[in-house]
């Protein structure tokens, strides 16, 4: 049916209103947590169960991490299930609901106050995150399309509200203890189903579909991707349950196997994209995001080193210290970084240029940013990561404070080019306006 | 590239012209992409008929590039209105891109 134009097939895309503040809410929170990072680079040198690093992890894995991963989700959602989003409103209230708590939650753990703060803090941050699992469900229950991508992002999604109401749980059993344990021994139970279950699943399941598509790859294997998504979260069930229930330590090298072989089986589909795409050239963005998935092994291999003191009794907390690091400040952030400059610039593109293109030259949405600063920011962090982790290592502080300088210039590097973005206008001499 | 059209020497000029009509992600004109289906010019009504696909049915740039084919068209040919149709069946292949299009990506 021929009308103005045609759309009816077409998904609509998500307001940038909704998804921009998540992106700028995530890049100061960067800023943020590499500065308490500079201030707090000695409690690196001591056990992990300590504010300050309480404090970072969580400005990491909220504010950063989950704050761009929703506002991305909220714009990639109809991508994935091929469905509009159900609502903005929603989108809207996860934002600022989350906007509020993180802060309270993150100040909470910094001055050690399970008080009020933390735990408003984390009432806050668990209603932001119901209001995404509930938009969530909504837009992909209105979609036909049941593809493994979706599967992937809604069951990261119920992870992440696991984490949530778990770690507001451990906050209450500081003050009345409620669970037969004392809180510290969950951490890694909350950890875990926040680090694997929500962060792994959700961007192996967004990034097995980005990844091919920004490569303009023939590859498909969605067999290949149920048997990633069947690993993933059988083994970090097997993971819950183990920790819950059965004394010992011996049999946790299960899950660690089956996420082991995940990420492998996640290497080759990518490897695999790599090899088939029809664009030969490879942009600076995609590269950052394919050395992310390189980084997803350090983890692992640091895990299955920890398990290897586990065995021997000899809790080594500094190497949990650097596995917990590489995580949030390595893998994480590496894929954010690449995919922030492949998805920021053609959001803001789309709402300066959409009823602009076609009526003169239009810039291409790669020169909205500085890729010389994006290429700097990278060498940047690289250098700042690899000093802090001999820094920990070997309990330097000047080390930790000097990579934590690196750091902070990276993330204002970050911040530099994203509001470069975010702030760009149409210049006079583009678009011949009628 | 394989258009149908009513009218050889008006596809022509509207082909030309909708070869500025560029994916901004991918960096090739929606002619060389392999986008347009097909074409169809009423005299009487003067009307311009444009069926057409994306990449995918989700992509992300779909109503920056329907914008830009229907405002590229009413400016080569002024006076006309342009009705555009989006179809995925069949869906779009790697297979109709151009072999210009084809050089520009294996650069």
């Amino acid at each position: 049916m021929f009308a103005a134009v045609n759309t009816g097939t077409m998904v609509k895309n998500t307001t940038h209103k909704v998804v921009l503040p998540f992106y700028l809410y995530a890049a100061l929170s960067l800023l943020a947590g590499t500065i308490i990072l500079f201030f707090s680079a000695r409690s690196f040198t001591y056990h992990y169960f300590h504010p300050h690093i309480l404090a970072i992890i969580h400005i990491m894995a909220l504010g950063w991490g989950t704050m761009i991963i929703l506002g991305a989700s909220h714009q990639l959602v109809p991508v994935l299930i091929e469905k509009s989003l159900y609502s903005t409103r929603l989108a809207y209230a996860s934002f600022i609901l989350a906007a509020i708590g993180i802060p309270l939650l993150v100040y909470g753990f910094y001055v050690f106050n399970m008080g009020w703060p933390a735990k408003w803090g984390g009432r806050f941050v668990l209603l932001a995150v119901l209001c995404y699992v509930i938009n969530l469900y909504k837009s992909l229950s209105k979609s036909k399309t049941k593809n493994v991508h979706a599967f992937f992002v809604l069951t990261s999604s119920l992870w992440l509200l696991l984490t949530v109401v778990f770690g507001l749980a451990l906050v209450y059993n500081f003050n009345i203890s409620f669970l037969p344990k004392e809180s510290i021994t969950y951490l890694p139970l909350h950890a875990h189903t926040g680090v694997i279950g929500w962060f792994l699943l959700l961007v192996t399941g967004v990034g097995s579909r980005l990844i091919p598509m920004f490569l303009i790859s023939k590859y498909k294997n969605e067999k290949l991707l149920w048997v990633v998504y069947a690993l993933i979260n059988g083994g970090l069930l097997s993971f819950v349950i183990l920790f819950l229930f059965i004394p010992g330590r011996s049999f946790l090298l299960i899950p660690v196997i089956a996420v082991l072989f995940a990420l492998v089986l996640f290497g080759y589909y990518c490897y695999e994209s790599f090899k088939l795409r029809i664009r030969k050239q490879v942009d600076e963005q995609m590269k950052t995001s394919l050395l992310s998935v390189l980084m997803m092994a350090m983890p692992l291999i640091f895990l299955i080193s920890v398990a290897g003191w586990l065995f021997a009794d000899k809790m080594n907390e500094r190497m949990v210290l650097i596995y917990g690091f590489i995580i949030f400040f390595g893998w994480i952030t590496a894929i954010i970084f690449g995919m922030t400059f492949k998805t920021l610039p053609f959001i803001v593109w789309n709402n300066v240029y959409h009823d602009k293109a076609g009526l003169g030259k239009t810039p291409n949405p790669k020169e909205l940013f500085n890729n010389n600063l994006f290429v700097g920011m990278v060498l940047i962090y690289l250098a700042g990561f690899i000093l802090f982790i001999i820094g920990a290592s070997f309990a330097q502080a000047a080390m930790l404070n000097i990579a934590a300088v690196l750091l902070i210039i990276a993330a204002t590097l970050y911040n530099w080019n994203v509001i470069k973005v975010l702030s760009h206008k149409p210049q006079k001499n583009e678009c011949n306006y009628q | 590239m394989n258009v149908i059209t009513n009218n050889n020497i008006k596809c022509t000029i509207a082909l030309a012209a909708l070869e500025n009509v560029v994916d901004p992600e991918i960096g090739l004109n929606v002619i060389d992409l392999g986008l347009i289906y097909q074409l169809d010019f009423d005299f009487a009504k003067k009307k311009i008929y444009v069926t057409m696909t994306l990449t995918t049915q989700f992509c992300p740039m779909g109503e920056s590039i329907t914008g830009a084919i229907k405002r590229v068209l009413e400016n080569t040919f002024i006076g006309e209105v342009v009705l555009l149709e989006l179809v995925f069946d069949p869906p779009w292949s790697f297979e109709r891109i151009s072999e210009e299009g084809q050089e520009y990506l294996n650069r």
